[in-house]
């Protein structure tokens, strides 16, 4: 009994698409509902076909029939047709969120460059981006004389340069705040003149980026003539902000330790650190 | 040398001086300076805050000699040395 009452079936609905207009819905409905009332697939999902049915607006199939459209849909039924249709409309908007997530991502990821910038300035993170160390930072800042730190020199040679380097005080007990001088010697006691380049660390490690050194022999070639001792003076001073830092509660020792290497035609400096 | 052989942590980033480098005093031109800043420091248990003035004093030498750039001292932090006197402690 299936087989006959299916072509009718289709019948009536073909009817139904053919005269049905954006404000009959009703009707289209009713010329399907003997069909349905057989019960062909099930009440609920009939129902489901049914409400699609009566809220589905598309002007297209109603005129013109002879045109196909552009996207064949895969079943002819009508119940599975509008499914489809209504999930192509959902993955249409699915996408249509997913580019936007796409497109607001990349824009993002350029706008991650001048706001890190700023974020690094403000908090200074790594020591690698400090403002306000310039001289007026200086003049203005004020000693913290109930913080008394403690800071000891170490002098290191590399094996291959001969030099005699070596501090001149043990230790120099500073506040933050308060330029400080400080002194080393280095002697050459070679015969044939030598260049020596240095560099430092201080140590302990979270307290190197409060530590400012104004003036000092790093970094650049110094030239020691045969037999020759020189005082190389270091003018520093620990920075206010050191007191308040909570992380610099217990530290009250720190070690300044310089290293001088052999400066040769071309030889890059290794500095310190893991980079 | 930095030890931190943890991959986690920030490395040691050695930072160059604000001023840059300071001559070398190969004549030994503001030795007495020195000599008499490394006295004091020794009398005083190496205390630099009883020591600025002679520091200001060696500072001065060099500046004359042309073994520093010439800078106002209140840029080098010498603000309260300035008039001969140390200013009396405003904060404690």
């Amino acid at each position: 009994m299936g087989g006959l009452w299916r072509p009718a079936c289709r019948r009536v609905t073909f009817y139904g698409w053919r005269w049905s207009h954006p404000g009959s819905p009703t009707r289209v409905a009713e010329r399907v509902e003997p069909c349905l009332s057989t019960g062909r697939s099930g009440t609920g999902s009939a129902e489901r076909g049914l409400r699609r049915l009566g809220t589905w607006r598309r002007p297209n199939p109603a005129p013109d029939l002879a045109v196909q459209p552009p996207r064949r849909p895969k079943s002819t039924n009508p119940f599975t047709r509008a499914q489809e249709d209504d999930w192509r409309r959902r993955n249409k908007t699915v996408l249509t969120y997913v580019a936007a997530a796409a497109v607001g991502m990349l824009g993002a990821s350029y706008a991650a460059v001048p706001l890190y910038r700023l974020y690094c300035q403000t908090t200074g993170l790594g020591g690698s981006a400090v403002a306000g160390h310039a001289s007026d930072q200086i003049e203005n800042m004020v000693p913290v004389k109930d913080r008394i730190i403690k800071v000891t020199f170490n002098a290191d040679v590399h094996a291959s340069l001969q030099w005699n380097f070596r501090p001149q005080q043990t230790e120099i007990y500073v506040v933050p705040g308060e330029t400080a001088l400080a002194f080393y010697k280095a002697k050459n006691p070679t015969d044939k003149p030598v260049i020596g380049i240095s560099t430092y660390n201080v140590v302990p490690f979270e307290a190197g980026q409060y530590f400012n050194k104004i003036q000092c022999f790093c970094f650049e070639e110094q030239r020691l003539n045969p037999q020759e001792e020189v005082d190389m003076p270091v003018f520093f001073y620990i920075d206010p902000e050191f007191a308040e830092d909570p992380r610099m509660v217990n530290v009250d020792l720190i070690t300044l330790s310089y290293t001088f290497f052999e400066a040769k035609e071309g030889q890059q400096l290794p500095v310190p650190g893991y980079n | 040398m930095s030890t931190a052989m943890n991959f986690g942590s920030k490395s040691f980033q050695p930072r160059p001086p604000d001023k840059g480098s300071f001559p070398l005093d190969h004549f030994g031109e503001c030795k007495s300076f020195k000599e008499k800043f490394m006295k004091c420091l020794r009398d005083n248990k190496f205390e630099n805050a009883l020591c600025r003035k002679e520091s200001k004093a060696y500072l001065e030498c060099r500046m004359e000699r042309q073994l520093m750039a010439q800078e106002p001292l209140e840029k080098l932090g010498f603000g309260d040395l300035i008039d001969g006197k140390p200013e009396a402690k405003t904060n404690s």
